[in-house]
């Protein structure tokens, strides 16, 4: 089987007002199996989000070559479903409006579109607030529904840009295990943008570690527990050593 | 023991809540209506007591008699017509050309770079003050006046809607990229609702511009209106007569003002009032 996502030699450099150039990415490579689940996980700053922007087509590399799916025609926007740091819902729009605005933005909504996105909501327990607005839920309900609408185009690939950051720990926590459910019961090929050890472990299979800019991908961590997780997970002995080899990355030395 | 302190406690608060509201409420009303009041009992009481001639501030009574004299509806009447139909055109006509230029200037930042720094210069000129010469152009008909108009309106709705359009949050619009929406789209499901709040805004603004522009229009030159019945009263001395047209604009205007503020907390829900206008 051929790799949902292939970067090649990324660079990316950006031209800052003065004309200096910064170099947010350098000799970046890295590869994803279809269905896997992949953390990138480095400090802020380090051009991870830069990464991800440029698999969305948000960003053009400098140099190297990016491939999402054996082609790389960006055209499409259905092929990549995106979840910001920030929800992004629309507040004038519903919540059912807000997760079928990716497809009404490029064609007529459908009925069987609209049955889709019911049975989206669902899935993350949101089905009572389709016609409720953005205003009316919580931030953890309001990043549920971004995830619904990142999927409503049925995209193979589904990126993460630290989509939880900006909540509390307990609906972290609990947005975790949702995400490792709907990962498991999609099947869609996840890359998640990280800057928690813990995150990237307890939700993916495998851990990309970046370094400061220039961004480079210097380890390649496989995470050795079944691909159920629960809060549960958080005390296994392979959880902590891989969580420990990870820090070891980014320790201040005294 | 405790527990039935806990209930008492409860239940005094339960009661304690709506009727404080309740008076807060009444509160904020009332300090308005001893305002009217005071300036209603001043204006009946300062005619009649002191040496001010009538022909300065007329009695309640007279300026009463003058607006419900039914020989005078007729003339009340067409001036509404004529004044009205000056401030409804001129705000459909300035409305729309100031909505299209902006949706132009912030789709093209050519134009907007080129265009927009004479656009902020021209705004600060007083525009009432072209009336004459828009009556040397255009006649003492509905022209000139509708000119006039149409420059009060069209500033503050463009000016306001560039600046709405132009917040439009980053973020969102990678949202739209990522969803591959053509720039069509965007303006339509993102630019456009963003900037409403901002273009009720230049509304609110454009209806007063457009009653101002329209009696200013009729007093530097026109045949017709309200802005001419005052002229007209005025050189009758008869200042219950001006009073009485004062009070139908004033009508007017508030009216229209009314409206804008309606049709924007219907339009733009998602967008909480003042604090100030909830209390």
């Amino acid at each position: 089987m051929s790799a949902a996502v292939v970067v090649r030699d990324l660079g990316v450099e950006f031209q800052l007002s003065g004309g200096t150039g910064v170099t947010a990415l350098r000799d970046v490579s890295l590869s994803v199996e279809p269905g896997q689940f992949v953390s990138i996980l480095g400090p802020s700053g380090c051009g991870k989000t830069t990464l991800l922007r440029v698999l969305a087509g948000l960003e053009h590399a400098t140099n190297g070559r990016v491939s999402i799916a054996g082609g790389n025609d960006r055209k499409d926007g259905a092929r990549v479903g995106m979840v910001f740091q920030r929800p992004i819902l629309l507040p004038w729009r519903s919540i059912l409006q807000n997760v079928l605005l990716p497809i009404q933005v490029t064609r007529r909504v459908t009925d069987a579109d609209r049955a889709r996105a019911r049975a989206l909501l669902e899935m993350v327990g949101l089905e009572d607030f389709e016609t409720s607005y953005p205003n009316q839920l919580s931030g953890g309900m309001q990043q549920r529904a971004a995830i619904c609408r990142a999927l409503i185009t049925g995209p193979e690939l589904l990126l993460l840009d630290e989509p939880f950051g900006a909540l509390d720990a307990m609906t972290r926590d609990n947005l975790n295990v949702e995400l490792n459910r709907i990962w498991r019961e999609t099947g869609k090929t996840i890359i998640l943008i990280t800057h928690s050890i813990s995150e990237a472990v307890f939700l993916s299979e495998r851990v990309l570690v970046m370094s400061h800019r220039p961004g480079r991908v210097v380890d390649e961590v496989d995470v050795p527990i079944g691909s159920t997780r629960t809060l549960d997970v958080l005390g296994m002995p392979a959880f902590n050593d891989t969580a420990a080899h990870l820090r070891a990355h980014f320790e201040v030395r005294a | 023991m405790t527990a039935t302190t806990n209930v008492s406690v409860d239940s005094s608060r339960g009661a304690g809540r709506p009727a404080r509201s309740r008076n807060r409420r009444w509160r904020g009303r009332i300090g308005p209506i001893i305002v009217l009041v005071a300036i209603i009992g001043a204006w009946i009481a300062l005619p009649s007591m002191s040496a001010v001639p009538h022909y300065v501030i007329p009695p309640l009574a007279e300026v009463v008699s003058a607006l419900t004299d039914p020989s005078a509806w007729p003339n009340y009447g067409q001036g509404i017509a004529t004044t009205m139909s000056a401030v409804g055109l001129g705000l459909v006509i300035g409305v729309a050309v100031g909505l299209g230029l902006a949706l132009l200037l912030a789709e093209l930042p050519v134009l907007y770079r080129a265009i927009f720094p004479y656009i902020v210069a021209l705004e600060a000129i007083p525009k009432v003050a072209l009336a004459p010469l828009f009556v040397i152009w255009f006649g003492f008909g509905l022209g000139s006046k509708l000119v006039v108009v149409v420059l009060l309106v069209f500033f503050p709705v463009l000016v306001n809607t560039v600046h709405g359009l132009r917040e439009v949050d980053t973020d969102r619009i990678d949202l739209f990229r990522v969803a591959g929406a053509s720039k069509l789209q965007r303006l339509w499901r993102l630019s456009l609702p963003t900037a409403l709040p901002s273009i009720f805004s230049g509304l609110e603004l454009a209806v007063s511009g457009a009653m101002v522009g329209a009696v200013v229009g009729e007093f530097v030159g026109a045949q017709r209106g309200l802005g001419v019945q005052i002229l007209v009263a005025q050189a009758r001395m008869d200042t219950a007569g001006v009073f009485a047209l004062l009070i139908l604009l004033s009508a007017i205007g508030v009216a229209l003002n009314t409206l804008v503020r309606v049709l924007r907390r219907r339009v733009v829900f998602w967008v909480k009032p003042l604090p100030a206008q909830t209390v």
